[in-house]
Formats: C-alpha cells, structure tokens, sequence
C-alpha cells in the first residue's frame, strides 16, 4: 500500500475506535476520511472516491443494509463492515448484499491489515492469474488442472467449481448462499448440507488434516474463506 | 289492577255480582229479565279479566243465583213459576263458565308473556353487563344482582386456580358453599342440589359454569327465603345465567392472556434492547482498547512495548469475559434462537480450534471420529461456542504437554462427543457443580474466569435436546461428554463420476 496510498473512508459512530482506526490505517500508509453517520458516509463516499469504505453496522441514523445498498448502487468500492459477535445474520444480510467481508468486535490489528491487504489487492486491476498455489496445492485454471504434492488431484465438475469461486474471492470470506448459487445453482441456495459434504471432499483431497485445515476455512455462520498465509505460496 | 291475594279476589268477585245485582235491581220493571241476564254475564266476563278463572266460576254461580232471587218470579226467592227459567239458568252458566275460562286462559298466556318478556330483558341486561365486565369480582357483583332480583336468591361463584382448587367469590360473602358438591358439579357436568342444609347458609344448588372450551367454575345458589322449590322452577333461567356467566368469565381469561402475552412480549423486548445496548457499551471501549494497545504495542520501543502487549492481552481476555457474561445473559433472557442446519461435526471441531488457534499455541490435539458419522442438525455457531469452551478450559487446566483428545461414539440415535485432558480432573463429587452459573472445579483457583463457561455450554446443549456431564477419567484427568441427537440428514444427488476434472 506504501507505492500508492490508497484512500480509506470509516463510517463509524463511535468516536474512540475511528481514533485507533485511523492511527492504525496512517500507520498502513492510508488517507483517512471519517464518517459518524450512514448520511454523511454516503456524502464522504461520494466526494473522496475511496478505494475501501470499512462501514460499523450498528449506525444510530439508517440500516447498514441500506446503505451498502445505496453505495452499490453506483461504485464496486470495497467495503468492510465491522459488528458484534451475536449478529451473524446481519453480517451473512450485509454480505449478500454486497459487502465485500466482516470483521468482529472485538477485532485484532492483524486481522484488520490483513482484511484490508486482501480488498485492496482485490480492487486492483487487470489481475487475473492463470495459475494459484497454496500449501502443496497448484491449481491451473488455463486447463483446469489440480496438483498436489505434484501429483494429479482428481476433482469432480462441483467440487472444481466450488474451488474456483472460493479461490477468485481469496483471502475473502464467501456467504454460504453465495457459494450455493454460484457452484448448484439458485434453487440450491438453501441446501447448506450440499456444501458440508462438498467441502469436506475438498479439503480431504487437498489439506494435510481435513479436520484442522490451513486454508479452506470455514466461518462458522457465514460461510467460507480461502485464506493463502503470506509467504505460502 | 291485580289484587295478589286469593282470598281478595274472590271477596271481590262476590262484591262485583252483588253490585250487579244492586244497580240492576231499579231497572228491574223496565228491562226485559233476558237482558238483565246479559248484565251478570258481563259482570263475570269482567271478573274473569280481571280476578282469573277460580273468581269467574264462583260468580257465575253467584249471579245464577242472584239473577234467580232478585229477578225471577217469584221475586226474592229461589223458586222458579215458569219452568222455562230453567234453560235460561243453564244457558247463562254454561256461557258464563265458558267465556270466564276462556278470558282468564287469555289472561294468563298474557302474564306468561310478560313474565318470559322480563326475564329476557333481565337475562339481556346481565348479558350486556357481563360483556362489559374487566375483571371477575365485575362478573361475580353482576351475576349476584341479577339472581337477587329475578329470582330472589343469593349466589356465590367458585372459580378454579392455577391449580384447580375451587375459591368462593366474593370471599366474604354471607352464602357459604360446599365446595365437594361444586366440584361434583364440575365432574358431573350438571346442576347438583342438596336439600338437607336449607336454612343453614349454605347454598343449596351448584350449576357448573360450563363456557365452550371448558368449565369456568361453579354457581352455588340459594334463595332468600324458602327451599329448593324456588330454584326449581327457575331452572331453566338460572341455566341459562350461568352459560353467560361461563362465557363472560371465558371471554375475561382470553383477555387476561392476551394481556399477559403482550406484556411479556414488551418486557422481552425492553430486555433484548437492553442487553444488545449493554452489549454495545461494553464492546465499544474494549475494541478501541484493544485496537490502541495494538497499535502502540506494534509503534513503540522494547520496554514500552511489553507494557503495551500486556495491555492488548488483558484487553482481549476482558473481552472475552464480557463475551461470556452476555452469551449467558441472552441465554438466561431466553433470546437465543436456535438457527439449526445440517453440519459436520469435524468441520465444527476444526473452526473451533482455529478460532483457539493462539491459546492452544502447539498443544496436541487427539481427534477421533467415527468414519460413518452422518450429518447432524445443530446450530453451528452455538456447538462451536461449546467446543471453544470446553477446548478452552482443558487447556487452562492442564499442563500445556499433555494431550487434549476429543471422539465421538454413536449410540442410540445419539452421538455422544467427549473432550477429555490428562490433567487433575475435577474435585470430586462437585463434578455436577461446574455446570451450574459461577460454578467452578477447583474452589480457590489461579485461573482467571467466572465459571461461566459450562454453564453456556449446558444451555447450548440443552437447547438442542441433548445432554451435558463431568466426570474423571479412570486413568485421571478430567471428561466431559456431551450428547446430541442424530436425526435423518437430507439426501444427497451424487454427481456421476465420468466428466471428472483432469481425470488421469
């Protein structure tokens, strides 16, 4: 982030953690802009042209919802919401609605920079990789080839597909529903027990312990995440 | 009009024939004696009118007779010179018996329906009285008043408690009731009467208040004065005054309900709003306590870094604390709803220990499932909170090289799941304590924490119809074994294994 510095926009009403926020982003190399409301945000949004909006769900003025909704209305910026633990439908709500990932308060520093690497990364572009490796994993998407410990991994059409929209949205958290409509189709979207069985396949054939997996992460509540550890490629 | 007294009204009935008789006698050469007879026939059709039929036979006989001794020759004797007076005797009485039992049948159909008109208007009165009612001691005050002056008796009602028992209403009042003849009323599913404690202010009959779901309770009755007669013939009525009781006292505990279900409906929701502004308030400050330990920890020099990785660290546990306390206050608010999906258990068992992923910091972890365990329907994120707790204790409580295992059995259409440590086990015999709020293994402990833990995880299993214990393991350190049932996961459409990807 420190060869360009990208402009960060925190819609947030309390005043004590967009302080620490805005000290950790500086500290990224990030230009802050604040926001204490859903109203002001979406005149921030409008006139700084952020390139991550980190949005509180719990704003005194309108729902969050809402305002993503507006948001998404004209611009694909990311956007980063942040919400207590006990709310998981709001997240998997805020998601489907096109949030880009969460995080939950109480949320550490590492988890902040490493969800804002991720969408930053993400939102540059022209970038689109023949090729990912993870672990022992390569996966080829040119001839939608899976390699691991250099032997061929034979995946069937789902479990491929399933692979490759997890891993287009890497280090990004994929609601449930989303990973349902993309890999089966729309009328899948409530047949979670699809996906336990599609990604403990996956993970069988391709993590080290299916039962303790490094990278298909599972959010509990929400849905899934391919996490790539940097320096693991 | 209506003299109440028998012996007047046909004291009044001889007056009204002799009056007849008195105003007709200066007419006596004037008139022809077949139209004085006309007079004495409309003498007794009054008295029919007006005295009823007993008055109306004696005065048709009365005014035979005057007619005869006053204005048949010879007058002012009974007997008769020309025999053909005779028929004309017969005649006058058999029309004057007849028109007077004609005209007091009429009369009396007439006070029937007055009667029946009264009644109906009572019973309207108390209906609409009763629909207005707020509250039982309206209904019981209503019902009273109208038994008082329809049919001159005094009542109490008996109504049921939670519990069934039967308590009188109003409680002072001056009737008493035998409370086995209401519930035998109750049971019997009809009026029950009691003759041997008339006059001892007792009541004497007991009609169920019968309303269309169930029986309401009891009306106990008793008349002010005289015995049973009096309710016996007002049956019918007091019948139908306690159906409009039974439903009035219906319609007051819907009400009630209703009520009630919508006060608990606002308390549950002043709790839910408090518990999630508690929630906020106490999350906010430690996010940005965290966050700005976090950043001086990563910002300053060595010595004050320390200090500041000490804070970020007690931050965190604080939260996790408040975490706890508020789980287990939504628990305890009953606010939780379970969000119940297929899942798989070594999934659940493997996010579990990544969110723990710091505090286990290397420890070995033992997993051990059996191969043909299903899907089973739980609400992840609850299981996973039970996982994390009790992975999280054993880790607390044992020294970091022992070897925590976890393994699931199946049995009975349960899958009994096991966390089990190699490290002192519970004290014993307050294995079931530690389940309890604030309940913790050890008494006096180094460890910090509430206790709060397996409560949560008791209520998280509970909820989901399972079940929760501690115990030691033989060979020592500490189990805990929870249950969940198995249930039918849904089927699954199996892809057909030609078009693999990258088939070799």
């Amino acid at each position: 982030m420190s060869e360009q510095r990208a402009n960060v926009l925190v819609v947030e009403d309390e005043k004590q953690i967009r302080r620490f926020l805005k000290t950790a982003l500086e500290g990224e190399g990030c230009r802050v802009f604040e926001a204490e409301n859903c109203t002001q945000g979406l005149i921030e949004a409008g006139t700084r042209k952020p390139d991550l909006v980190i949005l509180d769900l719990g704003l005194p003025d309108r729902d969050g919802i809402e305002f993503i909704r507006d948001l998404r209305n004209w611009t694909r910026v990311p956007i980063l919401i942040l919400s207590a633990r006990s709310d998981e439908c709001d997240k998997v709500a805020a998601l489907d609605t096109g949030a880009d990932d969460y995080l939950t308060k109480p949320f550490g520093m590492a988890e902040l920079l490493a969800r804002l690497r991720v969408l930053l990364r993400r939102n540059a572009p022209g970038e689109i990789e023949p090729e990912i490796s993870f672990g022992t994993v390569r996966v080829d998407f040119s001839r939608r080839l899976v390699w691991r410990d250099g032997l061929n991994v034979r995946l069937t059409p789902l479990e491929y597909r399933l692979l490759a929209v997890l891993l287009a949205n890497r280090g990004k958290v994929v609601t449930q529903r989303q990973l349902l409509r993309e890999v089966w189709g729309p009328s899948f979207v409530e047949s979670g027990h699809y996906l336990r069985i599609y990604i403990g396949r996956l993970r069988q054939k391709l993590e080290q312990d299916a039962t303790r997996p490094r990278y298909l992460l599972t959010e509990t509540g929400i849905g899934y995440r391919i996490e790539i550890p940097k320096g693991d490629v | 009009m209506r003299p109440s007294s028998t012996l007047l009204r046909y004291a009044i009935s001889f007056a009204v024939c002799f009056l007849t008789a008195v105003l007709a006698l200066p007419l006596r050469g004037w008139l022809d004696t077949a139209n004085v007879a006309m007079l004495f026939l409309l003498a007794v059709l009054l008295v029919a009118r007006y005295l009823g039929s007993g008055p109306a036979v004696l005065s048709a006989f009365v005014c035979v007779g005057l007619f005869d001794y006053f204005f048949v020759l010879p007058y002012l004797s009974l007997t008769v010179e020309d025999a053909q007076y005779f028929v004309t005797f017969a005649v006058m009485l058999v029309t004057a018996l007849t028109t007077g039992a004609l005209t007091a049948n009429l009369r009396r159909e007439i006070d029937t329906a007055c009667a029946r008109e009264q009644r109906s208007r009572a019973l309207y009165g108390m209906a609409r009285d009763l629909a207005g009612a707020v509250a039982v001691e309206q209904v019981v005050e209503i019902t009273r008043r109208f038994l008082g002056e329809a049919i001159a008796a005094d009542a109490t009602l008996l109504l049921p408690d939670a519990s069934e028992k039967l308590h009188p209403f109003p409680a002072d009042g001056s009737l008493r009731a035998e409370t086995h003849l209401a519930y035998m009323a109750i049971k019997n599913e009809k009026p029950v009467e009691c003759t041997q404690i008339s006059g001892s202010g007792y009541a004497l009959s007991y009609f169920p208040l019968r309303a269309p779901t169930r029986t309401r309770g009891v009306l106990a009755i008793a008349p002010f004065q005289g015995d049973l007669e009096v309710i016996r013939e007002q049956r019918d009525l007091i019948e139908t005054a306690a159906s409009l009781v039974a439903i009035g006292l219906e319609r007051l505990h819907y009400v009630e309900a209703a009520q009630r279900a919508e006060l608990s409906a606002s308390a549950e929701r002043l709790r839910s709003s408090l518990l999630s502004a508690l929630s906020h308030d106490l999350r906010t400050p430690l996010t940005a306590l965290r966050g700005t330990a976090e950043t001086l920890a990563l910002t300053l020099g060595d010595s004050p870094h320390e200090l500041a990785e000490a804070l970020r660290d007690q931050a965190a546990h604080l939260s996790h604390m408040v975490g706890n306390l508020l789980d287990m206050a939504r628990f305890q608010a009953g606010k939780v709803v379970l969000r119940k999906e297929w899942q798989a258990l070594d999934e659940v068992i493997g996010s579990s220990l990544k969110l723990l992923e710091s505090a286990l910091s290397g420890r070995k972890i033992d997993i051990s499932l059996p191969p043909t365990l299903t899907l089973i329907e739980f609400d992840a994120i609850l299981i996973e909170r039970v996982f994390c707790n009790l992975i999280e204790n054993s880790t607390k409580y044992t020294p970091p090289e022992t070897t925590i295992e976890i393994s699931a059995v199946l049995i009975q259409g349960m899958v009994e799941i096991q966390v089990r440590d190699h490290g002192q086990g519970f004290a014993a015999g307050r294995e079931n304590e530690v389940f309890t709020l604030f309940g913790r293994g050890a008494t006096e402990s180094s460890v910090p924490g509430f206790g709060l833990g397996l409560a949560i995880c008791r209520a998280i299993v509970e909820a989901h119809d399972g079940w929760i214990t501690a115990g030691n393991h033989p060979q020592g350190g500490a189990v805990i074994t929870f249950a969940l049932p198995m249930g039918t996961p849904p089927e699954v459409t199996e892809e057909t294994d030609e078009n693999m990807v990258a088939a070799t």
